[in-house]
Order: C-alpha cells, then sequence, then structure tokens
C-alpha cells in the first residue's frame, strides 16, 4: 500500500513539468490516470534518449522515467466524445494535474469554474509558465524561457571572464520544468488536505516563472534589502570559498569557506610556502586574492590524481568530491550502497535502469509497481471496466479518432 | 533472392486507408519495392479501423491494414513539415512510381503536383486516386466509399436480385470498401500501362484515377444498355429465376437464365407439372411469372440440402453454388486446394490466415515476402541506409516531429 | 475565514542552514506551525550569514539569509547539549505531529532523539531526516554541501556552455532547494497516509539521490546507450533556434526558442524576413539544428538593435516563444510578477520592512500563506514553555539557570 494510495488522479499534460507532478504521485501509490492524445501520444515520446539512438514511441528513456506507476489511456479530448468521457473521468477524481494554456482551456471548457460545478471536491493543478493571471499569462514559453525569466540564469555560471561572449545560462537539461512539477506535487497535497477539512476542492495555480524566481529569492532580498546585484561577471558572486580545478585524470571539487576548511586545505596539499602569505590568512583577503589563490591550488592538483585529492581531502574533513560525469556517479559505490539506481522491465522498451526513490519512507515505501504505459494500454481497464463502454464502443471511438 | 515480376521497380506511397493502398500492394505483392509514408503518430488511417483481435483496438494489429499493406517497407514522415517535404522529394527522386490518393487541393498547397514533380524526376509516373479525379466540378468535393458507391450508379442497382418496393429499399452500397479496392486495382493497371509507355519515351506521366469513374466502367455494361437500347435498370429488374433459393440447411444460388439450362433444371426436379405450364415456357413469361416460379421451384429445394441442390444442377452444367458465409468459403476445400489462403506472422499481430494470390503466375508468383510494417519500421533502412542520414538526424528529426 | 490546509499540524523543526528549513518553511507558509529548536549556543548557522559590507556584524536576528528561509516559523531556544535539554525538547515532541532534522551525521541518534526512540514517545510520529548522501550508506556520516552533491550527482558535468568544462551550478543553493521540496512532499504524502491509516513513518532523503532523479535525460542516456553527455549550453535536442542573444543593453539578453516549421515562418516574419532566412541552411528543420551556430550568430545582429524587452514584445506577438534574462532587479521589477503579487512586505522588528518573495503557492480559495516575519531567537519561548507544554514561571526560571533553556 502506498502512502498516497486513495488518491485518484487523472493527468492531462505533456512533456515534462505536468507528468513529473504526476509521477511524484504515482510512485507513492496515487491512482493516475494520464490522459494522451491517439496517435503520437505525449510528445515525450519523441523525445530521446532512445536506445541505440532509435526512435520508438514505447522507448523514450525520459518518458519511461517520468511515467511509471501510471495508467495509460488513449483520448482526444478535443472530439465532442471525447471531451464527455474526459469529464466522466473527473468526477470520479480527486486531482486533476495539467500543463497546458490557460487559453486553451477556456475554449476547451475545462477551466475550474466549470470543472468545479461537475466536482466540487477536485483540485485542479494547472501548471504553466506564468501563471492563470498577469500580462504573461498567454505568452508563449518553455523551459528555456522560465528558467531566463526567473532570474536563475542571469547567474550562471559564476566567475565567467567576458560576459559580453558567455550569455546566461540555462541549467542543465530541463531542471526548470522539472522544479515546477514537484513545486505542483506539494501545492497540490496542500490542497488535499484543505479538502479534508472543507470537503471542497479547489484551483492550484503554479507559475514556472514563480517556482524558479523562489528558488533564487534570497538574491531577490539581496536586491529588495542590502541593494546588492549579482552578475556573472568574475567577483560578483562570492569567491573564495570553493575550487573546481583540474587534477591528473579530472576534476576535484572542494569547498573551503571556512577558516577552518582552509587551514585543513592547506594541510592536505603539504603546507605550501605561499599559503603562509597574508594574501591568504582570512576570509575577506583570500576573496580579494583568489585569483592568485586559485592559480597555485591548480599548479598543486595538477600534480595529483582525482583519488588522491579527494581522499586526503576527507581525512581532514574538508568537503571535497570528484566532479564526475553521469557515469561515474551512476557506477558510484555511494549510490549503488544506497540502491538508488533500480531497474524496471517494460513490455516494448525491456529492461532498463531507472533513477529511484528521491526519499525513502519507511512504511510505505516508494517503488515501481508498474513502467510507464504503452499509449491507451489501459483504455479497455478505464473507459470498458470503470466507465462501462463496450468493446464495441472502443471500436467506433477508435476508428472515429476519439480514442 | 528470385526474381518476381515488378522486381525492380521502385514505388513511394502515399496514401491512406484502401484505395492507394490497394494499387500499393498489388505491385508489391508482385516484387516492386513499394516504400510506404505514414503519418508520425497515428499512421495510415486503417490503422484505427478494425477488424482487430478480440475487438480490442491496436495500431499494430488492424485486419485491414495488415492485409492491404503487406510486402511494403514503412515509414514515418510528416510531409507538411520542411524535413519532411524535402526526405519526401529525395524519395520521389529516386523512385519510378508515387502512388498518392490526397486530396487534389492539398497536393497543390504542398507543392506536390505532378507539374512540380516531375521538373524533379521527369521519368516518375504519377497515379493519383481520388473520389471526382483530378479535373471536373467535383474535383474538391468530399467523398467516401459509401459516396463513390452511389454516384458511380452501382448502388441504384444493387441489389441485383432486385427488390420488392423500392420506396422501402434505398439503393446499396456493397460490402465494405469495395469502392476503394476497385479504385486501387484500376490504378495499378494504370500505373503499369505508364511504366510501359514510359520505356518507349522515357518520361513518366500522370495517372488521373476517378474512384466514380472506376466504378461506374464496373458497371459499362448497364450504362451501354441505357446508351444504346434506352433501357434503364434499377433494382426492380430481376433476372428470371437466376437467384437465391432456400434448401432445408442453407442457401443456393442458382443461374437460370436459359432455355437450355431451364429444361434440365426442370428435368432435375423430376420433371413437376407446374413447369410445363404456359405461364414458364420461356424467358418472357418466366420473368413476368417470376414470384411463382421461385415459390415452386423452393418446394422442391426445401426438401433437399444444399448439397444435393448444387450436385444435381452442376451434374447437368446448371451454373449453382452454395451461398456461402465468409466463414464457409474460407474453410472450402475448393479454395484449400487452390492454396489460396496463406499464413502470415505479423511480430505484433502475430499468426493469421490471409486473402492469397489474386491470380497464379507460373514464373513469378505472387507472395509475401514480409508482412505489413510495424509503424516507422524501416526509418532507418530509408532514410539512413538510401538517403543518407544518420541515426542523430533521426533522433533530432522525431523530436522535431518530422518523422 | 477559511483554513490553511495544514492548520493544525505542528512540527518540532531541528532543520539548520539551507535545505532544511526550506522544507519547513514550505509546511509553514502552509499553515503549520513549526517550532525551531535552536539555542544561543547554537543558533542556526544562517543566522550569521550576510552579504554586504563586511565591516558590519548584524545581529542574529538581521541576517537576510535568515529572514528568507525562516518565515512564518515560531523559535524557541533549547540547549540540547544537556539531556534535560533533551528531555525538554521530547515534550514539544511529544505533542508533535512531525520531526525535522537535517544534520550531517547520526546526532539525533546520539541524543536519544532517533526515529525508534520517537516511535515511543507518539506511535504515530513522522520523522523527517535530510542529508546530503542518505542515513544509511558510506557516507552517512558526511556533512552536506549542495556543490560538494551537485559535483558528485553530475550536474556540473552538465552545466556550461556547449562542450565546456563542468562548471559549477548552484544559484541560490538550487539542490538545496529541491532536495527540500521533495522532502516537504514526502512528508505531506505520510501525513496522508497517517490520516487513512493512523501509521507515522520516517523519511529518509539524500540530496545526492534527490539530484539525480532531476537528471532524468542524462541517466537514461548512460543506462541505455552508455553514452556520457556534456553540457548542452542554452541549446535543445530539438528546437533550433534555442539560446540566448545579445541585445541592446549592457549585459543585456533575450532566451528564444523555436519549436516548429509554423512559429519559424512566424519568427522570420516578425524580424522582417531578412534575406539569410530564405538560406537552405536554415530553411528545414533539421538543417536549421545542424546550423545553429550560425544561425545565432545571424539571429543576435537582430536581437542586438532592441532592448530584451522589446524584443520579447516583438516575437510574442508573433507568437514566438521568447523572454528576457532577467537579472535579480529586473525580476523585482517585473510587471508581471508584480501584478501576482509576487513579492511580500513582510515587517520585521528587527529589520524593519523585508521585501520577500513568496512561495509559489497559490489557490483559489486557500489564504495566502502564512508569511509572518522569521523568528527572533528566542521569541516563542513563552509560547512553547508557559503555553503549550503547560510549565509554571518556576520551573521555566530553573531550567532557564540550569542553561538548559538558553
Amino acid at each position: 500500500m502506498g502512502a498516497l494510495s486513495s488518491l485518484k488522479v487523472v493527468e492531462w499534460s505533456e512533456f515534462i513539468s505536468g507528468p513529473y507532478c504526476g509521477k511524484l504521485l504515482a510512485d507513492l501509490g496515487a491512482e493516475v490516470i494520464k490522459v494522451e492524445k491517439p496517435g503520437c501520444g505525449d510528445k515525450t515520446r519523441s523525445y530521446g534518449p532512445f536506445p541505440q539512438d532509435m526512435p520508438h514511441q514505447e522507448k523514450s528513456g525520459l518518458f519511461l522515467y517520468l511515467n511509471t506507476n501510471k495508467l495509460g489511456v488513449s483520448l482526444n479530448i478535443r472530439s465532442v466524445t471525447g471531451a464527455e468521457i474526459f469529464k466522466e473521468l473527473l468526477t470520479e477524481s480527486d486531482i486533476l494535474i495539467e500543463n497546458h494554456s490557460p487559453h486553451e482551456v477556456e475554449e476547451l471548457g475545462f477551466d475550474y469554474e466549470t470543472l468545479k460545478k461537475l466536482n466540487p471536491r477536485l483540485v485542479m493543478a494547472s501548471i504553466t509558465p506564468f501563471g492563470q493571471t498577469g500580462p504573461y499569462r498567454d505568452y508563449k514559453a518553455c523551459n528555456l524561457t522560465s528558467f531566463h525569466a526567473s532570474g536563475l540564469a542571469y547567474l550562471n555560471p559564476p566567475e565567467v571572464d567576458d560576459i559580453e561572449q558567455e550569455p546566461p545560462l540555462r541549467g542543465p537539461a530541463h531542471q526548470g520544468d522539472l522544479a515546477a512539477g514537484l513545486n505542483a506535487a506539494i501545492a497540490t497535497m496542500s490542497a488535499i488536505f484543505s479538502c479534508h477539512a472543507t470537503g471542497l476542492g479547489q484551483h492550484v495555480d503554479l507559475s514556472e516563472q514563480e517556482v524558479l524566481a523562489s528558488m533564487i529569492r534570497r538574491n531577490l532580498a539581496g536586491v529588495t534589502y542590502e541593494g546588492i546585484t549579482m552578475t556573472r561577471v568574475k567577483g560578483s558572486q562570492s569567491r573564495g570559498g570553493s575550487v573546481m580545478g583540474h587534477c591528473k585524470d579530472g576534476y576535484f571539487f572542494m569547498l573551503c569557506n571556512t577558516d577552518k576548511f582552509w587551514a585543513n586545505w592547506v594541510e592536505v596539499m603539504g603546507n605550501p610556502d605561499w599559503a603562509a602569505s597574508e594574501l591568504f590568512q582570512t576570509t575577506i583577503s583570500r576573496r580579494e586574492n583568489w585569483d592568485a589563490a586559485k592559480m597555485m591550488i591548480e599548479e598543486w592538483a595538477r600534480e595529483q590524481t582525482v583519488d588522491e585529492i579527494v581522499r586526503a581531502a576527507q581525512a581532514k574533513r574538508v568537503p571535497c568530491t570528484p566532479v564526475n560525469t553521469v557515469r561515474e556517479s551512476a557506477n558510484s559505490e555511494l549510490l549503488a550502497d544506497r540502491n538508488y539506481f533500480i531497474e524496471v522491465h517494460h513490455k516494448e522498451a525491456g529492461k532498463l535502469t531507472y533513477p529511484g526513490a528521491p526519499y525513502k519512507l519507511s512504511k510505505t515505501p516508494w517503488h515501481v509497481e508498474r513502467s510507464a504505459p504503452l499509449l491507451g494500454e489501459h483504455n479497455e481497464e478505464v473507459f470498458c471496466r470503470r466507465l462501462g463502454y463496450t468493446r464495441q464502443d472502443l471500436l467506433i471511438m477508435r476508428a472515429e479518432g476519439v480514442v | 533472392m528470385t526474381m518476381q515480376a515488378l522486381s525492380g521497380l521502385k514505388v513511394v506511397e502515399w496514401c491512406e486507408f484502401i484505395s492507394g493502398p490497394y494499387c500499393g500492394k498489388l505491385l508489391a505483392d508482385l516484387g516492386a519495392e513499394v516504400i510506404k509514408i505514414e503519418r508520425p503518430g497515428l499512421g495510415d488511417k486503417a490503422r484505427s479501423h478494425g477488424p482487430f483481435p478480440q475487438d480490442i483496438p491496436h495500431p499494430e494489429k488492424s485486419g485491414t491494414f495488415l492485409y492491404l499493406n503487406t510486402n511494403k517497407l514503412g515509414v514515418t514522415l510528416n510531409v507538411r513539415s520542411t524535413t519532411g517535404a524535402e526526405i519526401f522529394k529525395q524519395l520521389v527522386k529516386q523512385a519510378d512510381i508515387l502512388v498518392e490518393n490526397n486530396p487534389p487541393r492539398e497536393v497543390e498547397e504542398l507543392g506536390f503536383n505532378y507539374e512540380s514533380l516531375k521538373k524533379l524526376n521527369p521519368r516518375l509516373v504519377m497515379t493519383s486516386i481520388t473520389p471526382f479525379g483530378q479535373t471536373g466540378p467535383y474535383r474538391d468535393y468530399k467523398s467516401c466509399d459509401l459516396i463513390s458507391f452511389h454516384v458511380s450508379g452501382m448502388a441504384y442497382i444493387n441489389p441485383s436480385c432486385g427488390v420488392d418496393d423500392i420506396e422501402q429499399k434505398p439503393p446499396l452500397r456493397g460490402s465494405e470498401n469495395q469502392s476503394g479496392l476497385v479504385a486501387g486495382l484500376s490504378g495499378a493497371i494504370a500505373t503499369m500501362s505508364a511504366i510501359f509507355a514510359s520505356h518507349a519515351t522515357g518520361l513518366g506521366q500522370h495517372v488521373d484515377i476517378s474512384e466514380q469513374e472506376a466504378l461506374a466502367n464496373v458497371m459499362r455494361i448497364t450504362l451501354g444498355t441505357y446508351a444504346l437500347e434506352d433501357v434503364a435498370w434499377t433494382r426492380y429488374r430481376p433476372v428470371p429465376l437466376s437467384e437465391i433459393y432456400h434448401c432445408n440447411d442453407g442457401l443456393v444460388y442458382m443461374v437460370l437464365d436459359q432455355d437450355k439450362t431451364w429444361l434440365s433444371w426442370v428435368e432435375a426436379m423430376g420433371n413437376p407439372e407446374w413447369a410445363m405450364s404456359e405461364l414458364f415456357q420461356d424467358q418472357v413469361s418466366r420473368r413476368e411469372n417470376r414470384d411463382a416460379g421461385k415459390m415452386l421451384i423452393e418446394e422442391w429445394t426445401k426438401e433437399h440440402t444444399v448439397d444435393e441442390v448444387v450436385r444435381a444442377a452442376e451434374a447437368r452444367r446448371i451454373p449453382c453454388k452454395a451461398v456461402n458465409t465468409v466463414k464457409e468459403s474460407f474453410s472450402s476445400e475448393l479454395l484449400a486446394d487452390r492454396g489460396y489462403f496463406v499464413e502470415v506472422d505479423h511480430t505484433a499481430a502475430g499468426k493469421f490466415q490471409y486473402p492469397g494470390a489474386p491470380c497464379k503466375l507460373s514464373l513469378t508468383p505472387w507472395r509475401v515476402e514480409r508482412p505489413a510494417p510495424l509503424l516507422g519500421q524501416h526509418n532507418e533502412d530509408v532514410f539512413c541506409g538510401r538517403l543518407g542520414y544518420t541515426r542523430q538526424d533521426l533522433v533530432t528529426m522525431r523530436a522535431q516531429g518530422a518523422i | 475565514m477559511q483554513k490553511l490546509p495544514l492548520e493544525g499540524i505542528r512540527i518540532t523543526d531541528f532543520c539548520h542552514v539551507w535545505a532544511g528549513p526550506h522544507v519547513t518553511q514550505w509546511l509553514a507558509v502552509m499553515g503549520a506551525e513549526v517550532i525551531k529548536i535552536e539555542s544561543n549556543l547554537h543558533p542556526d548557522l544562517t543566522r550569521s550569514f550576510f552579504a554586504g559590507d563586511k565591516t558590519l556584524t548584524p545581529g542574529l536576528n538581521q541576517s537576510v539569509d535568515f529572514a528568507v528561509l525562516n518565515y512564518g516559523k515560531k523559535c524557541c531556544t533549547i540547549n540540547m547539549t544537556l539531556p534535560k535539554g533533551r528531555e525538554l525538547a521530547k515534550e514539544i515532541m511529544r505533542v508533535s505531529d512531525i520531526v525535522t532534522e537535517n544534520f550531517g551525521g547520526a546526532v539525533m541518534d546520539r541524543w536519544g532523539l532517533g526515529y525508534s526512540d520517537l516511535q515511543k514517545l507518539k506511535p504515530d510520529i513522522i520523522m523527517y531526516s535530510g542529508s546530503g548522501f542518505g542515513r544509511t550508506g558510506p557516507y552517512k556520516e558526511l556533512p552536506a554541501y549542495a556543490p560538494i552533491v551537485d559535483a558528485f550527482a553530475g550536474l556540473f558535468s552538465l552545466n556550461g556552455c556547449l562542450g565546456s568544462e563542468p562548471c559549477p551550478f548552484g544559484v541560490g543553493g538550487w539542490t538545496d532547494l529541491v532536495a527540500a521540496q521533495h522532502g516537504a512532499f514526502a512528508i505531506l504524502a505520510a501525513l496522508h497516509h497517517r490520516s487513512n491509516t493512523g501509521e507515522g513513518q520516517y523519511i529518509d532523503l539524500s540530496m545526492t539521490e534527490v539530484a539525480s532523479s532531476f537528471l532524468p535525460d542524462a541517466i537514461m542516456d548512460y543506462t541505455m546507450n552508455d553514452r556520457v553527455q556534456g553540457a548542452q549550453g542554452n541549446r535543445d535536442n530539438a528546437m533550433a533556434p534555442h539560446g540566448c542573444y545579445r541585445c541592446q543593453g549592457d549585459d543585456e539578453w533575450i532566451a528564444i526558442a523555436v519549436s516548429s516549421d509554423e512559429e519559424w515562418k512566424a519568427f522570420c516574419d516578425a524580424i522582417g524576413n531578412p534575406e539569410w532566412t530564405t538560406d537552405e541552411r536554415f530553411r528545414d528543420g533539421l538543417n536549421r539544428w545542424k546550423n545553429q551556430e550560425e544561425l545565432d550568430r545571424l539571429i543576435q545582429e537582430w536581437t542586438k538593435t532592441y532592448s530584451h524587452h522589446e524584443a520579447m514584445e516583438i516575437l510574442q506577438r508573433a507568437g514566438v516563444m521568447a523572454g528576457p534574462s532577467l537579472k535579480a532587479e529586473e525580476v523585482v521589477q517585473d510587471s508581471h510578477l508584480r501584478e501576482r503579487e509576487f513579492f511580500i512586505d513582510i515587517e520585521h522588528p528587527e529589520m524593519g520592512t523585508v521585501r520577500l518573495a513568496r512561495l509559489p503557492w497559490k489557490l483559489s480559495d486557500s489564504p495566502q500563506g502564512n508569511y509572518n516575519h522569521a523568528p527572533s531567537l528566542g521569541e516563542h519561548n513563552d509560547y512553547v514553555f508557559k503555553e503549550l507544554l503547560n510549565m509554571s514561571d518556576e520551573k521555566i526560571a530553573q531550567l532557564q539557570e540550569e542553561q538548559v533553556i538558553l
């Protein structure tokens, strides 16, 4: 039994933000019915990675990961019959997750005001780039533009030599969309709690821009309260607290943002003369002379292997780690010991290794009960067994493009 | 691999549903290489039409699709995308034949009309199969199997044994999809003729097939009769005594349209008295007294089995056969003896019996080299193997929706 | 007046610094009563973070970092180094629903306040334990530092311009917050389970695992194809153009993404159909993707002639995804966020009015949220000891003397 076993969710969403929200709920036991359009399905199915780079609707690594534990149906909600069936599903659900443009949702008649008449207990989570209100509500956006619109990209990467040449940088892959889905899951659960008390659902308005901007709220407070502004330029953000450097065989990263760490680090380096200089004795002086310190550290590091440095530093309790690629982290002793990666068997894609539980719950552990659904895999289970349609009905609806 | 009759011919099939694909099948089954282009996601709409095993719709298990697309290579391509259009033109450049059954206006809008394509490939034979042809006031009218059957005049005289009350019994479309099949068949013949022409001239041409014409052509005798003899047939047009008779365990159809066969049959029935009457002495009188004649014959046949009746008739060289359901014809000794049905093994749908060769060629027989393709099954073969794209290109194109 | 969703839930909170407090901040904003346990001996480290003039030393109640991460919470001071302090803390936990902590190492166990201990106190207690590397495993005693976790999990290797070396990523403590949000969600799920079954449980959250959960593209590519992805810059697997382009002002940029042929056409129309847009290299999706370096260079010639807001307006009108890369100052000024009341003025007894970004939590029928100012050290001692625990003044005085309440 999962922590969220009693919850019934309909997920009408595409790509990443909505599906990640749905995954979080499904992986803890909620019943999530994912509604995909007939034919192409969720557009993530067209995105890789694919095994051996061979695109296949049922083998997108991103889709497989984001949609574990869900039931999948194909439904064209823009058809009249499809819209009816969609509403029938919602009447019996606790939660609807959707990530379509507010304009489209209204046009289709699936806005919250309408749906709540159908099911007053429904919690509707709408995940959009800019939220349900405001001047940018109908602006087009994606992970790239949301990341930049939040102020996060402007500060990435730190320590740039020439900001004219190096633009603000989105984070890796789809961090923004994933964060939006994650925050939506929290907000959705809060609305469920509210519903326990009041018996009524509500509309959760999740703006990806706000999600990301709130991640840098410390910096925003710096602007409003302290009048401090930061850029990507070397020296603008805090310096002297960490080093990422070349070794013989890779990169290491270490933190020396306290006097204690710095002192221990100096020992790791074998107490070189230069470290005794006045220039490097306090946090402030190190910050001011960081270019020099960094250069000396890197000169030393280039003679060591990653392993040597990390071991020596950890022995002196200086936070230090190899800078891993995904290969190294995936093969790390740490994650293996924690049984983090799991093998999932999928009808079409076969056995593959997936990232596993982001948390361990002692009583109702995270687990994968079913792999991501094939397109329309649960049409019969959902439409026939739960809503009472017959197989014959499905045949007609398939030919009409409804399912 | 042994040569087949049409080995060496390269065909691109840009078609949906029945008419175009049947034309493509006819060519493919005799060895032409047919590359079938389907849109990404949904594919050919026949995939959404049954019959399906156990009535469970599945895009890889539509009986109609499986039958119509044996022996073809299948690729997904969105010809409406710019990349997709480029690839389409590259395929057409390398082809001998293009079969398409898209609305003429759409073909023009996309820039794939014959005038444009012949500049790309002057040898191209382009076969366009449409409800009403490439010209004329109905050119852009919307149509389907039902409409085609009726506008050809075929429905008006169906059923051919006539009906009692033509007010109550409307003109009747034939059994499913006959229009498309006939049009496709006509297309195949015409295409081959154009291929022969190109042997002589070195140039291709545009083959214009109108479904309406293809069907009307089937009843050209009826049309001729009208044109020349001013006789207009309707559904009230019984051919005397050539009809269906009830036996005690089924139905037979017997042709008794000549004096000779009539007399033989009377003999078979043991020369009953009623048959000697004036009412049945010749064709004209038999037509006038058809109702009585039928009833009296059936009094005899109802005392006998189908088998007995058929034997009795055939012994006297009277055309007569049981009226079979598809089940009975499928299990018939005749078709088994001819090896007509063939077993085809399909990765997704499994092993089924399919209708086989419509005719037997002694040197280059009809055969199934490969079952109908999975959606996009040959993307790599065709796009990478022949057009030089890389796997990475395909990954990008899939994410962009071009394939 | 509608109640907040978590009203009635009480949390004894040992979280400190960055990741932990963000978990309980979500819960506090949504209405839970979060009682932070600190002491004058060991105040939350964040209270001494400050970014401004290093010659000033703001007081323990004046740190912006602390204010930003701890609004909505209460604070009482207990000296946890003393057994009596732990007993006192136990009393609070006895009347709490959830206990949260993110110590580096098994501090709670050593204090006799591990999950099995707490279960004896209150069988249905939910305990959340956040760490860098998990409460089991070879690194369970190591403290958590988000950049260390990121470097380990591969995030650095995926950040940077196309083909660059690994670049530190972690503005705002990205992984701290992502981990915390997963934690908040897990707690809510555990609460949900408890309301159905009466059962509590233990939640073990490792930041490294959370970081990995946010890298599915790269991990699945590795597990499927044995391929190691590197930094992509501002690029995408399918869309082109997809990048960040210089605008007129200093360090001013606009992000633009085109995802279909239709959008490409709209983009070309919007920028006046310059000749290069009909170049063969850019006429179809695949070729645009392959030639995006040149494409980006040409687009930048257009964007450079506009301010980033102007460019956005022009492109959005045409239906193209485009948005400025905002600096923090611009985020604060953003008209859209203002209309959505993203910034709240919080009155703080020592800091005055502090304008802070709210959480992205917006429900149609619940109140806005609990955004009371971050607590001063020991601000709620009276409430916790007198009202909640019903202790007499004498008892409290005694504990103060014994330096238990400190």
